[in-house]
């Protein structure tokens, strides 16, 4: 979740908002003011996030290796957490998609 | 690149430009495309110092060399301008930066033909600004005749010529002038035209909630690549469908 200031058209000024991800697609913003909520529907949710998720598979290997060559040490002591945690995080997104 | 909002920000609540949009943060978006053109070669960020943190750990993950300025932004917009061309100063005295171009950080869907449109009409006129036609516009008071022409919506990339740019804020901050954008500022110190270049409507700024759901859509329709040259598109990763499509053959 990220918190961040937009205009809120209801309150008619700049409130603070909750949003809510799944995966990098935004899922859903909340006004903390005044509770207007807003989300995607699951009808364009589900594609939404497909198509982006196939975007984040085939852009994974350039992405990883422009980490290996910018920080090689950070990269090869973060890559056993980093794989270690993606079933976790997949599962959340999966979740947070399909649940809804 | 301003990126330092309007300073009314007093909580813990993240500045709008850092938050996720596709994958990056919404200020590294225009970076990109704008950098995609060769004759942009330096680029500088104005920030809030209490963002320095992300901002650089989003640099140094979503945008590769050459390395990108950071310089703390003023109380206003002119005053984060005036810090921004106070370093750019030395290379546009010294003849390196003939154009300078002046983005709202907030707008990550300016494409690489926009930027490179402000340039061009800005090396050639001194001064661009990307405009839009406003039709179907009303006053509120009746009495006032409707407008329903002659009206434009201007947003940013901004480009002008860099030495009289620069000349303008130098003699603004010695009178203590404020201006509400770049072009005023030039309007009052400086004899440059400045031409109003066609711009679209997918450049919005991300202002309201829904401007983020939008803009992801946006980002997806074009498959992430708003560079807009004919190389790039045909050189533009694949998705997987494609991929297996080729696998299939």
């Amino acid at each position: 979740m990220e918190i961040a200031e937009l205009t809120c058209e209801t309150c008619d000024r700049v409130t603070e908002h909750e949003l809510h991800y799944a995966g990098r697609l935004l899922e859903s913003v909340k006004c903390t003011r005044c509770g207007v909520h807003m989300e995607l529907a699951p009808r364009t949710l589900v594609p939404a996030y497909v198509h982006d998720l196939e975007q984040r598979v085939v852009s994974k290997p350039g992405r990883m290796l422009h980490r290996a060559m910018s920080d090689p040490l950070a990269y090869v002591l973060g890559l056993p957490r980093a794989v270690l945690r993606q079933p976790m995080k997949f599962w959340r997104e999966f979740r947070a998609v399909i649940g809804r | 690149m301003l990126a330092a909002g309007e300073g009314r920000r007093v909580g813990h609540d993240t500045n709008k430009v850092l938050l996720p949009l596709a994958g990056r943060r919404v200020f590294t978006w225009a970076i990109r495309w704008a950098r995609h053109l060769p004759h942009v070669v330096h680029t500088v960020l104005v920030i809030r110092e209490q963002d320095r943190p992300t901002i650089e750990a989003s640099l140094a993950r979503e945008v590769g060399p050459p390395e990108v300025t950071v310089v703390v932004g003023g109380e206003t917009r002119h005053g984060s301008e005036w810090n921004a061309l106070q370093a750019l100063a030395p290379l546009i005295e010294s003849d390196q930066v003939d154009v300078v171009v002046i983005h709202d950080a907030a707008r990550p869907l300016a494409s690489t033909a926009l930027f490179g449109d402000v340039i061009d009409a800005a090396w050639s006129e001194g001064g661009a600004i990307p405009a839009i036609p406003m039709r179907g516009l009303i006053t509120l008071d009746h009495e006032a005749p409707v407008q329903d022409h002659g009206v434009a919506a201007v947003q940013t990339p901004q480009a002008f010529v860099a030495a009289p740019l620069l000349a303008a804020y130098t003699q603004a901050d010695r009178d203590g002038f404020i201006g509400t954008d770049t072009a005023s500022c030039i309007e009052e110190y400086a004899e440059v035209s400045i031409k109003a270049v066609p711009t679209d409507a997918r450049n919005i700024k991300i202002t309201f909630p829904e401007d983020l759901f939008l803009a992801e859509r946006l980002l997806a329709q074009v498959d992430y690549d708003l560079t807009g040259d004919a190389s790039a598109t045909a050189h533009r990763r694949p998705h997987l469908r494609d991929l297996l499509r080729r696998g299939e053959k």
